[in-house]
């Protein structure tokens, strides 16, 4: 007899390899479980309401958010809403237009912001301990110090022309640094895992491995990164617009609240030109919170069951 | 009265996002005072599950959905947690399974004696250090660590210590969760001889709860066998060894024989576990069981009490006591008649003499590390030589430690040696110099020499399919477009006896077995047509139950394709079940080499004596035929 398995004979029925059942047990799906989160669930229908004043505006409100031809300080009626401000701008068009720019910026600005910290953060942390990881942590660390505020400040005040673009970019490159440092614990604790050492001897670059193989399971981080990301760009827009270094020719929530302080709308009794600018802010940033309760979900299998 | 009564237990676990699953079903047993009982199956049977139960730790999810508890005449079931506390760890002590970590790393040692003995007696001061002084003699530690701090300690003083802090107020009854999984062999062996003697000595009852088949029958009086959450046999040791009754018991039997045989058979339990979520019809085991008849598939057997034990199986029942409706039964066996892996004397001596493709000459590779001003050294690997035949396996056997990773990561080119040379002769072309590769060179022998990893369920990334896993390999090294990739991916599956490959293709890690996986890492090493595999630990992490599974799949690919094989192991059994060379290191040198069956029967030197003697050795005086 040589070595080798033996296969019993007399019973020729016997399940040499159990039949594979079907997949039994499926991990629940991302959406689902965001969307099993009571409180996300709140974030994500009032999100989407959002989103959708924004997409329909030119149908929701009743003028061009633009217009500033109506008698100045209308109390709320049928035709004006919520009234007219010192200008002669619609309110409500205003309130419903600005809706658009501060979902741009927090989407593109949570994008940008994004991205580099993924880049960066995923470079170093992967070559944790070598000259690339340090200069990178090096620009990192000096990006968590600077005084944020006051550099976009700067930023915007001397820029030629002034826009969302501009905005956006201002934002992205003043807000990555923090998530980048989370990206990098990541990696470091992702790194060393078996199936990495497996991909590099399976002949992949360094590219491959950090964003084909690593960064899937690092999804939830990202994803959690972004929303954070996009609810900081939000705030950060209608900071500067209301300090009067947002786009002069767009209207957004931020403009809004310059103007009716500029135009001491308080002094004079003009709640509402102030109060519903801030408080639609005020949802929407709430909105973005709750979403991330739920991807917080993704990432930490323990607090599902809460 | 028995100590511990437990009746029909069942424990739910009821996520709110997954279908709940009963993980422990009706299951009765009792302990007796100063009863040394064991409880084995392999992982996901629930067994821990039972444990966490009986000491009241469940968690939500789970929750003890049935039956109830009883320690000394007392139901615990519901018993508030204020009066719990009470009984625990006066009465009912436990060593967890994570032990090495369950000690507060910020509290000196004595301070946890002291919290735990305050709280349950009398002694104060001076009389609770003279009690920790006491306890550290029981398990065989110096006092002098009384004031340390966890870290101080190595991991096998960490167990002694969890174990004596286990005993500190005399319990009546231990649950050893796993107390040993992740300690040296030669350690494991000294703490479980110190239980058991410590056992013998205060008459504590125990529930030992352990994959390892060998160190239960070894230490226990009684051993109960759970499968998918039911008990499935309670039947004394001797009684076991000599006699099994459940099937399954013989699969894990089947699993474990002694290395110093001359020819050795090994069964596996082919298949894996059923889904608890799913509802059951008849018995659990009846899909991989080789001596199932109709009426397992229909009926769920009870256990009730067969010759001189418990079991729930139709056939032990009806083969022993009586056949009324006449149905056609297997023939009584005591071995699992399912496949078996065996391994003979022949093959060896024709390996040995080919001409080496890996030589190793005399490396040694020295740590240096900066403590402060201060500056160690440390000599992982000292002055070893050896080569590596093509179609053979060369097993390097050694307690952690010992320098075998450290000499695997030096002939992987994942470090440099800092003496000495590794020389590898590809099929064409000339002989490379390992110890200086870089760049193009390394890719090149990346592609020569693959690995194995010790734990499956790491080493295939989870959210990649397994036609990634192995399309990779295949389109890097060897130039392959997407459509051939994929087919060659089906046909490196086939080879691993994953079958039919379309159906695997697309799955996830996490829809296969441990034996499975460990299986398509094989096929993903095999993918690069690799000329040395070295494979680190590759069935430590497994069950038993299908360690042979994947033994006898290298086995066959060695002998089929005549790769080469590093196999790195502590464990000598498996190496002595594949490996044609056994290479034995102890701190960084080689201290025995030659054949396998010749170094294990016939050790010369005392390390590997002390090695074998650990091998847990059930049946030294039961002899099974």
């Amino acid at each position: 007899m040589s070595t080798g398995v033996v296969q019993p004979t007399d019973r020729g029925d016997l399940p040499v390899e159990a039949p594979l059942e079907e997949a039994s047990s499926t991990p629940p799906r991302w959406y689902a479980l965001v969307w099993g989160n009571r409180k996300a669930r709140v974030g994500i229908v009032l999100l989407g309401f959002f989103v959708l004043v924004a997409v329909l505006a030119p149908v929701i409100a009743p003028y061009d958010g633009a217009r500033t031809d109506f008698e100045a300080l209308l109390p709320p009626s049928g035709a004006h809403p919520l009234g007219t401000t010192t200008q002669g701008g619609d309110i409500f068009s205003q309130l419903v237009y600005g809706s658009r720019t501060s979902l741009l910026v927090g989407l593109f600005g949570g994008l940008f912001a994004t991205a580099i910290a993924l880049v960066v953060g995923l470079v170093s942390g992967y070559k944790e301990g070598t000259v690339v990881d340090d200069l990178l942590s090096f620009v990192t660390n000096v990006a968590l110090v600077v005084p944020v505020l006051p550099l976009m400040i700067v930023l915007v005040a001397y820029s030629d022309v002034r826009g969302l673009p501009l905005l956006v970019f201002v934002i992205g490159i003043t807000s990555w640094a923090g998530h980048a440092r989370a990206k990098r614990s990541q990696i470091i604790t992702l790194r060393n895992r078996d199936f990495v050492t497996a991909a590099k001897f399976s002949g992949e670059s360094t590219f491959r491995i950090v964003f084909r193989e690593i960064m899937p399971s690092m999804t939830s981080l990202v994803a959690a990164g972004f929303v954070g990301a996009a609810t900081g760009a939000i705030g950060a827009e209608a900071g500067l617009s209301f300090l009067g270094l947002g786009d002069p020719s767009s209207i957004s929530w931020g403009t809004m609240l310059y103007q009716a302080n500029a135009q001491g709308a308080v002094a004079q009794g003009l709640w509402i030109w102030v109060l519903v600018p801030g408080l639609t802010l005020a949802l929407l940033i709430t909105s973005l919170t709750f979403i991330n309760f739920g991807v917080d979900l993704l990432s930490n299998p323990h607090l599902r069951e809460e | 009265m028995a100590l511990l009564e437990v009746r029909d237990l069942s424990v739910r676990y009821e996520p709110r996002l997954h279908r709940p699953l009963t993980a422990v079903d009706r299951v009765s047993f009792d302990v007796g005072e100063g009863e040394f009982v064991g409880l084995i199956g392999e992982s996901g049977s629930g067994k821990s599950t039972l444990g966490t139960a009986l000491l009241r730790l469940t968690e939500r999810p789970g929750r003890i959905s049935g039956g109830s508890i009883r320690f000394d005449g007392k139901d615990i079931t519901d018993l508030p947690e204020d009066e719990l506390r009470a009984h625990r760890w006066r009465d009912i002590a436990t060593v967890f399974q994570s032990s090495m970590n369950s000690l507060n790393p910020v509290v000196r040692i004595e301070g946890q004696f002291r919290d735990a003995i305050e709280a349950h007696t009398d002694l104060r001061g001076a009389a609770v250090t003279g009690r920790v002084r006491e306890l550290f003699e029981m398990v065989m530690i110096d006092p002098r660590f009384i004031s340390a701090h966890p870290h101080e300690l190595s991991g096998g003083m960490k167990q002694r210590v969890n174990l004596a802090l286990a005993l500190a107020n005399r319990p009546r009854f231990v649950l050893l969760d796993e107390p040993t999984t992740g300690l040296d062999v030669v350690v494991q062996r000294s703490i479980l001889d110190n239980i058991r003697r410590l056992q013998q000595e205060q008459q504590f009852a125990v529930l030992f709860i352990s994959h390892d088949i060998g160190t239960v029958v070894d230490l226990s009086d009684r051993i109960l066998v759970m499968y998918a959450g039911r008990l499935v046999e309670s039947h004394a040791a001797q009684g076991l060894l000599r006699d099994p009754l459940h099937p399954y018991s013989k699969g894990l039997l089947g699993s474990y024989a002694d290395p110093r045989e001359e020819t050795i058979r090994i069964t596996y339990v082919p298949g894996r576990p059923p889904d608890l979520t799913q509802v059951q019809h008849g018995c659990a085991f009846a899909a991989r069981c080789p001596e199932r008849i109709a009426l397992c598939g229909e009926q769920a057997p009870e256990l009730e009490p067969i010759d001189d034990g418990l079991a729930a199986c139709h056939v032990a029942r009806l083969q022993r006591t009586g056949n009324p409706d006449g149905l056609d039964l297997p023939p009584r066996t005591v071995g699992f008649a399912g496949p078996e892996f065996v391994k003979t004397q022949e093959e060896t001596a024709r390996v040995l003499d080919r001409e080496p493709f890996l030589r190793v000459e005399a490396v040694s590779r020295v740590f240096e590390r900066r403590h402060g001003l201060r500056r160690s050294r440390v000599e992982a690997v000292t002055d070893v030589s050896f080569g590596l035949r093509p179609g053979e396996v060369t097993a390097l056997v050694g307690q952690s430690g010992s320098g075998k990773t450290t000499l695997a990561r030096m002939i992987t080119a994942v470090e440099r040696p800092t003496a000495g040379r590794i020389r590898f002769q590809p099929e064409d072309g000339p002989e490379v110099a390992v110890e200086s590769l870089r760049g193009k060179g390394l890719r090149d022998y990346r592609r020569q020499v693959q690995m194995v990893f010790q734990d499956p369920y790491s080493s295939l990334n989870p959210t990649k399919t397994l036609e990634y896993a192995l399309t990779r390999p295949l389109r890097n090294f060897r130039g392959m477009t997407a459509a051939q990739a994929r087919e060659e991916a089906g046909r490196l599956l086939e080879r691993v006896a994953l079958t039919p490959s379309s159906r695997f293709l697309g799955r996830y890690p996490y829809e296969l077995s441990g034996g499975q996986r460990q299986r398509v890492v094989i096929a993903r090493a095999l993918a690069a047509q690799p000329r040395l595999i070295v494979a680190d630990e590759p069935v430590s992490s497994l069950d038993v139950s299908i360690r042979a599974e994947v033994l006898e799949l290298l086995q066959s690919l060695v002998h089929d394709s005549g790769v080469g094989v590093l196999y790195i192991t502590h464990d000598l059994l498996s190496a002595r079940m594949i490996a044609d060379e056994v290479l034995v290191l102890n701190g960084g040198r080689v201290v025995e080499q030659g054949p396998a069956l010749q170094v294990i029967r016939d050790p010369a030197d005392d390390y590997t004596r002390s090695l074998l003697a650990a091998v847990p050795n059930p049946f030294a005086d039961t002899l099974v035929p």
